[in-house]
């Protein structure tokens, strides 16, 4: 173990600091007593953690984000686990192109994916409905999964599941018994980012939802464009715990690193 | 009657020939080892044989079915992998019940075979452990319980002592011999060592290049190579090229004795190391030591001859023999040379 230069420390600090300071802003902000944002401020109170509660759009667009992240990241898992173990475990005629166009997502802009998206969605005839808004977002946290499975395949040794086929197993019951159990740290980390990735959109999801399937990030984003308040603050902040919560039980169960590294 | 049977078995991939040609005849309770230097076909063959990799040409018999198209859960083979493969998720109890719960083996039975069949292979008190817990050897044992537990009718192993060090391997050698006579069962390993190959296999079968170049007893191979290849692959040889003149070969300006019974033309003239000894005065040829090498038990000589470069091994009995510079006589009986007709095998 060698000393780490002190100026590597400063960096680490000063990029800890930069990546921190807007979140901690928005965090205080929350607390205002006030009608308007200002920072700093003088007194203290939590009006507008309660002000939230008067909101139900805002609960009804939280739950509803909650239950697309966790429905987009699922059936992304879904389709991205054979398409995985097929680019990673086999050759085949036009692989690369599969790869390419399942991964395209990641390279087009946000608003060019919307409007596509929202132009197949009227040619469908399903335009503001809720599959539509899944599909959508499904389709963008894909290449996330895909590329963390194919991580985990990549790594995966095929004379394990030739021993369990001498062992008398079926294609089946060696794909559940062996193959996807290997498979699982990259799924769970891909689902982990699916899902934060569409929890957190919000360019294309402007496209895509309508009054009846406003996801959060679109409500305040609508909500900002006409007031400016710190309920968009509390709010944050709230989102800003969860996060915190969510971040520090899943270290304690299964360590961040493995997860979001995607290694067993 | 041949309980494995393997029929003029090739594989090709696109241009290229894996395994030429693979006839052989195996029977029950044998241990057969292929032995063949990296590349040769002998992974290829086994895979065939376990059913991983469909033959281009060619029939698998067992026990007088063609199982040739056959998928690899259907065979009721047992194998283990170079790598052993071991389920790293499960236990060493599950990973050795796996192949019982594939087979619906009600949970009391497969209790008490598990149970057995790590006792056999000495790992009682390890079944709670995971695979990354347990050492090289420890390994090797899981694997071979797990393969051995279904009661394959024929046990494949694929290099399965690549990844011991030596000292460990010997003993798993010994083991792994005990274990497949006790047992009885019909067992095919590969292996790219000479030693192992002899000192486990009641039949060797050597492959080079795809092809079969020799099925022998392990000794009947060592005293009758069938050609340059099989005499420096297993063991060492002087091969000198000479040629049949009357009741000896000639080699070079040379002439050296020989059972010709009947051959002619070009042939190889092989010699082992072991079975010359030294002359003070004349001998079949003379030579000058250029090397020597102690080897504890014996010594190698490095000897430059009139028909070329020779190997000499003696036996160390204590006695300090020739060095470096020293001119000497070589000495051998006509019947340990063995003579083939050049170019009939490589
Ligand atoms: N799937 C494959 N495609 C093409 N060539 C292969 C394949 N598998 C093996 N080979 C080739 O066949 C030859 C024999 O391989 P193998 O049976 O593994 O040799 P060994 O086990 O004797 O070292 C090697 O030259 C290898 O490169
Ligand atoms: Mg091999």
């Amino acid at each position: 173990m060698s000393r780490t230069p002190i100026a590597l420390h400063i960096f680490h600090w000063l990029f800890v600091l930069f990546m921190v300071a807007p979140l901690a802003v928005v965090v205080l902000v929350s607390f205002t007593d006030k009608g308007y944002i200002s920072f700093p401020f003088d007194g203290a109170s939590l009006r507008w953690f309660q002000a939230i509660w008067n909101q139900k759009s805002f609960i009804d667009s939280f739950w509803l984000s909650l239950a697309l992240g966790a429905t987009a990241a699922t059936l992304a898992v879904v389709l991205a686990v054979p398409a995985a173990m097929a680019i990673a475990w086999h050759r085949f005629p036009a692989r690369d192109l599969a790869l390419a166009l399942l991964m395209s997502p990641l390279m087009l802009p946000a608003i060019v994916l919307g409007i596509a998206i929202l132009r197949l969605l009227s040619h469908l005839g399903m335009t503001g409905s809720l599959a539509g808004l899944v599909a959508a977002h499904m389709v963008v946290v894909l290449p996330y999964v895909l590329r963390l499975v194919i991580a985990a395949a990549a790594g995966y040794d095929h004379a394990l599941s030739q021993a369990a086929r001498s062992l008398g197993a079926s294609a089946w019951a060696a794909f559940r018994r062996i193959e996807l159990p290997q498979l699982v740290p990259g799924i769970a980390g891909g689902w982990i980012i699916a899902f934060v990735t569409s929890f957190d959109e919000l360019t294309m999801s402007i496209f895509v939802s309508s009054a009846g399937t406003t996801t959060l990030p679109v409500r305040m984003y609508n909500y900002i464009a006409n007031t400016i308040d710190p309920l968009l603050a509390a709010i944050s902040t709230v989102l800003i715990a969860l996060t915190l919560v969510l971040m520090i039980v899943l270290d304690r169960l299964f360590g961040l690193d493995r997860i979001l590294g995607g290694k067993a | 009657m041949a309980f494995l049977k393997l029929e003029s078995l090739r594989k090709a991939y696109g241009e290229f020939v894996a395994v030429k040609e693979c006839s052989l005849s195996i029977g029950e309770g044998e241990f057969v080892c292929l032995l063949g230097p990296s590349g040769c076909g002998k992974t290829t063959t086994l895979q065939m044989i376990a059913g991983f990799v469909e033959p281009t040409e060619g029939r698998i018999i067992l026990n007088g079915a063609d199982i040739t198209r056959l998928g690899p859960s259907k065979r009721g083979l047992g194998i283990v992998f170079q790598s052993y493969a071991l389920f790293p998720h499960m236990t060493v109890a599950a990973n050795v019940a796996f192949g019982l719960e594939m087979r619906a083996i009600a949970k009391r039975e497969r209790r008490e075979r598990v149970a057995h069949m790590l006792d056999l292979v000495r790992l009682d008190g390890f079944a709670d452990r995971y695979p990354r817990q347990l050492s090289g050897g420890q390994r090797q044992r899981v694997a071979l319980a797990r393969a051995l537990v279904i009661e394959p009718s024929v046990l494949l192993l694929d290099e399965p002592m690549g990844a011991l060090d030596a000292l460990l391997r010997e003993e798993m050698q010994i083991e792994l011999r005990a274990l497949q006579k006790r047992l009885g069962i019909t067992t095919i390993m590969v292996t790219h060592d000479q030693v192992e190959a002899m000192s486990l296999a009641d039949r060797v079968v050597l492959l080079n290049n795809g092809s079969v170049e020799q099925v022998a007893e392990p000794f009947a191979m060592y005293e009758h190579p069938s050609g340059r290849f099989a005499s420096t692959f297993l063991g060492k040889s002087n091969v000198l090229a000479g040629d049949v003149s009357g009741a000896s070969v000639l080699v070079g300006d040379q002439e050296l004795p020989a059972d010709l019974a009947g051959m002619s033309g070009a042939v190889d003239y092989i010699i082992r190391p072991e079975k010359i000894t030294f002359a003070a005065a004349g001998g079949l040829v003379r030579g000058q030591v250029t090397a020597r090498v102690f080897l504890g038990d014996r010594w190698l000589y490095q000897l430059d001859t009139p028909v070329g470069p020779m190997q000499v091994i003696d036996t160390n009995v204590g006695l300090p023999k020739a060095v470096e510079g020293d001119a000497v006589g070589l000495v051998w009986a006509a019947e340990n040379a063995r003579v083939v007709a050049r170019g009939a095998a490589s």
